[in-house]
């Protein structure tokens, strides 16, 4: 699809929101969004996009909606391996070592 | 062998497989120790060996070639998409995650990730490495991580949204939460 008409896809989804997009301007803003987010841009992009969200509701939830979705995976616990696992395992890689050293 | 178990279990997303993945990276790290010239960190090494053992061990497992992903597939169709349908606002990340249903939905949503992009994300936001590091990891450069990472939060976020969990949490977080300042900025 080309991004033309991934933007009129666009604009036609969001004709009851009584916002017009830009042609290409939300999906040029979606494709910096992570670095956006990780504050790597260059501070006159920065500026440029909060521009854009401060006038197209839509792209400023889509970037919360990212904000959160990093967030959660930044955060999200994992299990740790009990102590009679990890004894296991270490005597596993060490018997399969020593067999290889033979 | 922590590092490697957490790593493991977040790419496999199983105890079992994870700790398969953990013998075989150790393995291949004696294995291989002898060619460690030292110029990264042993943490970062360690990471590559799994990265590698993890790719082998799938192609073992299945022949198909990984889908890539498109910008294109991750721009919202409707109204409903912009938004991530599900009860994060005022919490943090804790306690959202007091909410089983959305534990479940990150983590099968990140299962669903094709596995390049998966490492990549896992790497990147869940191991806490830097691009550069994650380069090295994959032998990419900067902007390909970038890129493929760009592509795995979009994913991630897409399905988080399409799942809806209307389910809240519970009272005793919502309570915290007034206090509380929300999700980092």
């Amino acid at each position: 699809m080309t991004k033309k008409a991934i933007s009129r896809k666009k604009a036609g989804a969001q004709g009851g929101s009584g916002h017009k997009h830009e042609t290409g301007r939300c999906l040029h803003i979606l494709q910096r969004l992570s670095a956006y987010i990780d504050d790597e841009l260059a501070s006159n992009v920065c500026e440029e996009i909060r521009r854009h969200l401060g006038a197209c509701p839509n792209c400023e939830v889509f970037v919360e909606s990212l904000r959160h979705t990093v967030a959660l995976c930044r955060h999200r616990p994992t299990p740790a391996l009990s102590p009679t696992d990890r004894q296991a395992l270490r005597e596993n890689i060490l018997r399969a070592a020593r067999a290889q050293a033979r | 062998m922590d590092l490697i178990y957490r790593y493991a279990n977040r790419l496999c997303g199983e105890a079992e497989a994870a700790k398969d993945l953990v013998q075989e990276t150790f393995l291949n790290a004696y294995r291989g120790f002898k060619d460690f010239r030292g110029d990264a960190q042993i943490s970062t090494w360690l990471y590559t060996i799994a990265s590698r053992a993890c790719l082998r061990m799938r192609r073992k497992k299945k022949g198909e070639p990984e889908r890539e992903l498109s910008l294109d597939e991750f721009v919202p169709t409707s109204e409903g998409e912009f938004r991530l349908q599900i009860p994060v606002d005022g919490l943090t990340p804790e306690e959202a995650f007091q909410n089983k249903e959305l534990r479940q939905a990150l983590d099968q949503a990140i299962e669903k990730l094709p596995r390049k992009y998966r490492m990549v994300l896992v790497l990147r936001d869940m191991e806490g490495l830097s691009a550069k590091e994650v380069g090295t990891v994959m032998g990419l450069n900067e902007r390909a991580v970038k890129s493929r990472l760009h592509r795995a939060r979009l994913f991630v976020r897409r399905e988080l949204s399409a799942r809806g969990i209307t389910e809240g949490p519970s009272e005793d977080v919502r309570a915290t939460t007034q206090t509380s300042g929300g999700y980092d900025r």
